[in-house]
Formats: C-alpha cells, sequence, structure tokens
C-alpha cells in the first residue's frame, strides 16, 4: 500500500523534471561529501569513505544526466556550474532562486508538474511546490 | 536550537508497520506530510544516500538524512519498529530506533549539521534506547528529548 502511494507520486510529474529534482538533491549529497564539517559528520559518525562515495555519485549523476534531453542537458550544463541549485522552488508565486514573481500564467498553471519550465528572471528550472 | 522544538507528536510514532528498509523510509517519510510528488523524490534521496552506507550508527539507531529540494525547512520525525528491522546498520544489529532528518540545499539558519550532530549525541547515550522502548506516546518522547537534549 504504501509503495504504490510513493510509487504513483513520482508518476504526477514530468519525468525529466524529476531528474533534474534527482541531480538537485544528489550534488547537494556530493557537495556534503566534499570537504568542511558536513563531511567529518559523514565520515565520523556513519563511517562513509568520503571518495568511494563521492565516486559513486558521480557515476549516478553522470548516469541521470543522460537521461536529459539535448535542450534540456544543454541549459543544466550552462547552469549547474555556477549555482548551487539547479533546480528552485516556486512558492506562492515567487521564484525562490532569484525571488522575483512569476506570471500568474505560470505559477497557477494546472500543467506545470507536466514540462519542465525555467524562470524568466534567473534561468533556473523551476518546481512549483504544492 | 532544542531539538524538542524541532518534532510535533504527528511527526513521531512509536508503531512502524514496516518490516524492509525501503518500506521503513517510505513510513518515516509519510511522517513529515510532504505531497506525493515530494515524497517520491524524498525516498529516492534517502535511498540514494543509504546506497552510499548505511545510516544505522549501531545500538539499534539509525538517523536516515538528506538535503532535498522538497522541504523548505529543517524537518524530523521519529519512529519506533517494535522488534527491530534489519537495515544494515554498522554492527550488524536490528535498529529500533529512527530518527529522519531531512534539511533543504540552503539554509539561512544552517541548522541541519548542529541537529544532526545533536540527534546523534543524543541517540547515543547508553540509557537512551532503554528509554525510547518504555515510551508509551508521542508526548513521552518529546519530555524526553527535552530531559535529555536541552
Amino acid at each position: 500500500m504504501l509503495s504504490t502511494e510513493i510509487e504513483e507520486g513520482s508518476q504526477l510529474m514530468n519525468p525529466e523534471l524529476m531528474t533534474l529534482m534527482e541531480l538537485q538533491d544528489l550534488r547537494a549529497q556530493h557537495r556534503a561529501l566534499s570537504g568542511g564539517e558536513s563531511e567529518s559528520v559523514e565520515v565520523e559518525q556513519f563511517n562513509i569513505d568520503p571518495t568511494v562515495a563521492a565516486a559513486r555519485l558521480e557515476e549516478v549523476i553522470a548516469e541521470l544526466e543522460g537521461r536529459l534531453s539535448p535542450p534540456v542537458l544543454k541549459r543544466y550544463r550552462q547552469i549547474a556550474p555556477n549555482r548551487e541549485r539547479v533546480v528552485v522552488p516556486v512558492i506562492h508565486g515567487v521564484c525562490y532562486g532569484c525571488f522575483v514573481s512569476i506570471p500568474t500564467a505560470t505559477a497557477g498553471d494546472q500543467d506545470v508538474h507536466n514540462q519542465v519550465r525555467t524562470c524568466q528572471s534567473c534561468g533556473s528550472f523551476i518546481y512549483v511546490a504544492s | 536550537m532544542k531539538l524538542r522544538d524541532l518534532f510535533t507528536p504527528e511527526s513521531v510514532t512509536l508503531s512502524l508497520e514496516a518490516e524492509s528498509k525501503d518500506e521503513i523510509l517510505k513510513e518515516l517519510i509519510q511522517l513529515l506530510e510532504l505531497d506525493e510528488k515530494s515524497e517520491a523524490i524524498l525516498f529516492k534521496t534517502l535511498k540514494r544516500r543509504e546506497n552510499l552506507g548505511s545510516t544505522g550508527i549501531g545500538k539499534g539507531i539509525a538517523i536516515p538524512h538528506c538535503r532535498s529540494l522538497v522541504v523548505e525547512e529543517l524537518r524530523l520525525a521519529y519512529a519506533r519498529k517494535p522488534g527491530g528491522v534489519d537495515f544494515n546498520a554498522i554492527d550488524d544489529e536490528p535498529v529500533f530506533n529512527f530518527f529522519l532528518i531531512v534539511a533543504p540545499p540552503l539554509e539561512v539558519s544552517n541548522q541541519y549539521l548542529p541537529v544532526l550532530g545533536k540527534v546523534a549525541q543524543f541517540a547515543k547515550d547508553p540509557e537512551v534506547p532503554g528509554l525510547l522502548a518504555g515510551l508509551d506516546d508521542a508526548e513521552g518522547f518529546l519530555s524526553l528529548l527535552e530531559e535529555r537534549a536541552p
């Protein structure tokens, strides 16, 4: 029952947007293993080998990037090197990448979960939070 | 920030039903009351984190954790599994107590790591597993945090 509910949730969203969000979270995990306090916590509390774990994450990130369509991949590669977040939430009609209001037509679009969209102001991929 | 202030009675359960690692993660995620899409993404992220190495730190405790876009602020949940479950913990023993920690990718207050450290410290208190096993309700868990993780 539980599995079905969560698996159905993954089918409600455009698969490419889902992949972008996964990439976003994996990049955050990768950063956490790249030095600093978070790496120490992973090593000391959870016995993680940061080098092995980072290499494993890089493999998964590359595999997921390979699932993106050429135009989305191109856009992703333009913004990913310079930003910690490639996908940003839109909350109450505001892009949380640049804090500029998203046009009502986009923010209120019922089909927004079925398309990959970018903020017209900052260019980040946007995810409309429920 | 006190750990007590990061939990609500709704984010605590003392009777997990799941019997496998994946199902445990899914049941934990449901305590955060996210929408279905967010639950699905969070499950994938937590699972990928577990694939790097189990968050079962031994002595019956696991602390699944990650940063994820699906939360806007630091979110925590606690669940107890009577009888325990195999979670590939460091000591290969069953896990009875699960502390879920999810933080947004970027936090203004930067509480994620200090909270992760506090939860680990609380969980490693030698008396805590016994006290958790004796809890009767969620309020008891919150009182225990108040007392042992000031």
